[in-house]
């Protein structure tokens, strides 16, 4: 029996480092679905490469196809309207995965085999606090798709963000909510206590509801990897809430939703920026109907770049294009219109890679953008400043398989 | 405490015990005969969630080779499960002849067999992956008829709610539980199985082909397997392709705490890990895992043969 005892205790940590194996086997083994060209190649090519650093595998990989989808095509976009002043880009792939260590070894790879010019990713905020100080210290540019978390552009000067900090879009779903019924009184919140977002993002939504004079019942914690949310769904129900606000991710939050409801909550639900995506739909269908969450990204934003943006999106994926696939497409085209600058000061394909980098970053801070999310710039610090915000609300049809974000007057 | 939180989180604990004790009884039937923990089981649990979704019908999303798939026929949700066991069990078979049998024959060390499976698992994930993308999906609210989502088994003025698909699982477990229970105790070929586990090579010399039993014993692990991620599936939907390997991990203290190769002490591991972890307060809720493992660790301290083992262990 020794014995066995003796396998099993082996096998957990076996289990675990290969777990981990795997996540970075699979970031180096992104190069079958992804294109890694050598540098040499690419100054064959004259093409500039720009790394897209998210995760395409893990359970974050819901929000990282996303984002790769936005990536693509920005390159597409950008290139046939004459890339950098005639220069194509050349964007390289390298998957994150969902944890810390992949994201380090992506923003590793871009950085030293790649040779990239600047980076957009990763996709989470905790991924961002491990992988962009890396970059930060090789003077490579990040400009972050979706982390929203306190303290992004601080990490240091080479840290930029097209994604408009939680403190800024939170607050006003709990706005929207009260708007539609003023009789909310009692608020429940949850949020997945294992996601830098998600910690970071709660902490302003529960300062909200403050604000707003609500009386705070119960804070619910989760993990962004349950599937199982009765004890803290009947917790929480039991104390009568008349709203419920989440933060986590689409699986997790989109679980949270359908539990809620089939256990027999009636009130208003939030859902934070991790529910942003039509990701969500499939996973409580019919019962995600009614959810509120707050936008920093309108597919009807009217501009002609958002629509052109909107169409091919639509025609690749026959659904609206949802916010994180416009802030990554922000991402790449703020490095795109950054390096035409630069391009007609002097050629940028010439230049060496290490001045390039620094020069690049310093001009991406000054820039003006019109982009998919509407007219964004930067703070020296690297802060998005962005002039419009939406809230938007799930309406799902009535066969309850098919929905939309249908945006709030 | 009040009687009402008290009474809810037993009821909680039962219902996620049974997802976790369905899951282990796979892990425990190819622990008995080969005295083997089998890593693949997760992904071929959630390769059978996969099956059952696509056989109901369910069109695939816009990521993976086999995007926008949906095949021409829908079979009703019983129909769809046996089928998606039926494939499932192909495949477990397969992975004995692969990554199993060729090990067994060699008289490798039991933990490169380990390693073997957990690649199988990993092979699995991937490949499900690259076919179907990351996405979640979500089985059809109708999957069991018009049934309630909920039953209140409390009042009204105090409810205690426990959604209907986790009593049909609890059920299931319990179905499963008896009908293995019988089959190795009573009928002939459950004790050719014992035989089999008890000394392969003895059985051999009887005449049973042990070959045989272990490719029907990895047939209905992979068979339950396909049960279990199709159920836990249809509870919280197929939340992409890593979905069943957090269940390996819990499972796996599940088979410890229970007894390994204990077929009742999977399921009152399974129960008792549930009801563990319902009483856990929601704010140490991040340690749910860490509880969990640390009852393994002492568990293998204090009672190595688990709660229903046999300090001389009774295989099957």
């Amino acid at each position: 029996m020794s014995k066995i005892s003796c396998g099993i205790a082996l096998c957990i940590p076996l289990i675990f480092t290969i777990g981990c194996t795997s996540n970075s086997s699979t970031t180096t083994g992104s190069s079958g679905t992804s294109s890694s060209p050598s540098t040499s190649e690419n100054s064959a090519q004259g093409a500039i490469p720009i790394g897209i650093g998210v995760a395409q595998t893990s359970n974050v990989a819901l929000l990282g196809q996303e984002e790769v989808a936005g990536a693509k095509l920005a390159e597409q976009y950008f290139n046939e309207k004459g890339g950098i002043n005639g220069t194509p880009i050349k964007l390289i792939f390298q998957d994150t995965g969902g944890d810390e260590a992949g994201a380090i070894n992506a923003f590793q790879a871009l950085i030293s085999k790649d040779k990239v010019v600047g980076i957009v990713g990763p996709t989470l905020s905790q991924q961002a606090f491990s992988a962009d100080p890396i970059a930060d210290r090789a003077k490579v540019p990040v400009i972050g798709p979706s982390n929203t978390a306190k303290g992004i552009p601080q990490i240091g000067e080479f840290v930029a963000r097209v994604s408009a900090p939680v403190s800024i879009v939170a607050p006003n779903a709990v706005k929207a909510a009260l708007k539609i019924n003023p009789k909310i009184k009692k608020v429940a919140v949850f949020f997945a206590q294992n996601d830098a977002f998600s910690k970071s993002e709660t902490e302003i939504f529960q300062q909200t509801v403050k604000d707003q004079k609500l009386d705070l019942v119960t804070v619910q914690k989760f993990q962004t990897t349950d599937t199982d949310f009765q004890t803290q769904a009947t917790a929480a129900i039991n104390l009568k809430p008349d709203l419920a606000i989440i933060s986590g991710l689409a699986a997790d939050g989109g679980n949270l939703v359908r539990q809620l409801r089939e256990l027999g909550y009636k009130g208003t639900i939030i859902g934070g920026n991790g529910l942003n995506t039509s990701n969500v739909l499939p996973v409580c269908k019919a019962l995600c109907d009614g959810v509120l969450i707050a936008q920093a990204y309108n597919p009807e934003y009217p501009s002609a770049l958002n629509q052109s943006f909107r169409k091919a999106y639509q025609a690749q994926s026959k659904k609206e294009p949802p916010q994180f696939s416009a802030q990554t497409f922000a991402g790449v085209q703020v490095f795109v219109e950054a390096l035409k600058v630069l391009d007609r000061q002097s050629k940028v394909s010439k230049k060496p890679l290490a001045e390039l980098r620094v020069a690049l970053n310093q001009q991406l801070l000054k820039g003006k953008y019109d982009t998919p999310l509407g007219e964004i710039s930067f703070t020296p610090e690297g802060e998005v400043v962005q002039k419009d915000f939406y809230v938007a609300q799930i309406k799902m049809d009535a066969d309850g398989v098919n929905g939309k974000f249908t945006f709030l007057k | 405490m009040t009687l009402t939180l008290f009474l809810q989180n037993i009821l909680n604990g039962l219902s996620v015990g049974s997802v976790y004790a369905i899951f282990a009884l796979g892990y425990t039937l190819v622990f008995s005969i080969l005295g083997i923990i089998n890593f693949a089981h997760g992904a071929v649990f959630t390769l059978g969630a996969y099956f059952t979704y696509i056989l109901m019908g369910g069109a695939f999303g816009f990521n993976g080779l086999l995007a926008n798939l949906k095949l021409p026929i829908a079979l009703p949700f019983a129909l769809a499960v046996l089928l998606s066991g039926t494939l499932s069990g192909l495949v477990c078979i397969a992975i004995e002849r692969l990554a199993f049998r060729p090990l067994r024959r060699r008289g490798a060390d039991p933990l490169l067999t380990v390693v073997s499976s957990l690649g199988v698992a990993f092979i699995i994930v991937n490949l499900i992956q690259y076919l179907v993308g990351a996405e979640t999906y979500t089985f059809p609210a109708n999957t069991y008829g018009s049934l309630p989502a909920a039953v209140n088994f409390g009042t009204t003025e105090n409810p205690i709610p426990i959604r209907t698909v986790q009593i049909i699982i609890f059920g299931v477990s319990a179905v499963i539980l008896t009908g293995l229970t019988y089959w190795v105790n009573a009928t002939k070929y459950g004790k050719a199985m014992q035989a089999v586990a008890e000394d392969p090579v003895t059985a051999s010399l009887l005449g049973i082909n042990t070959d045989r039993f272990i490719v029907f014993t990895f047939f209905v692990s992979g068979f339950l397997g396909a049960l279990a991620g199709t159920l836990v599936g249809s509870s919280v939907s197929i939340a992409g392709p890593y979905f069943g390997i957090g269940f390996g991990l819990k499972g796996l203290a599940v088979i410890v705490l229970g007894g390994l190769g204990s077929i009742p002490g999977a399921v009152v591991g399974g129960l008792a890990i549930g009801i563990i972890e319902a009483f856990v307060p929601s704010e140490f809720s991040a340690y749910k895992d860490a509880i969990a493992f640390a009852i393994l660790f002492a568990m293998l301290l204090l009672r190595p043969q688990g709660l229903l083992g046999r300090s001389q262990i009774q295989k099957v």
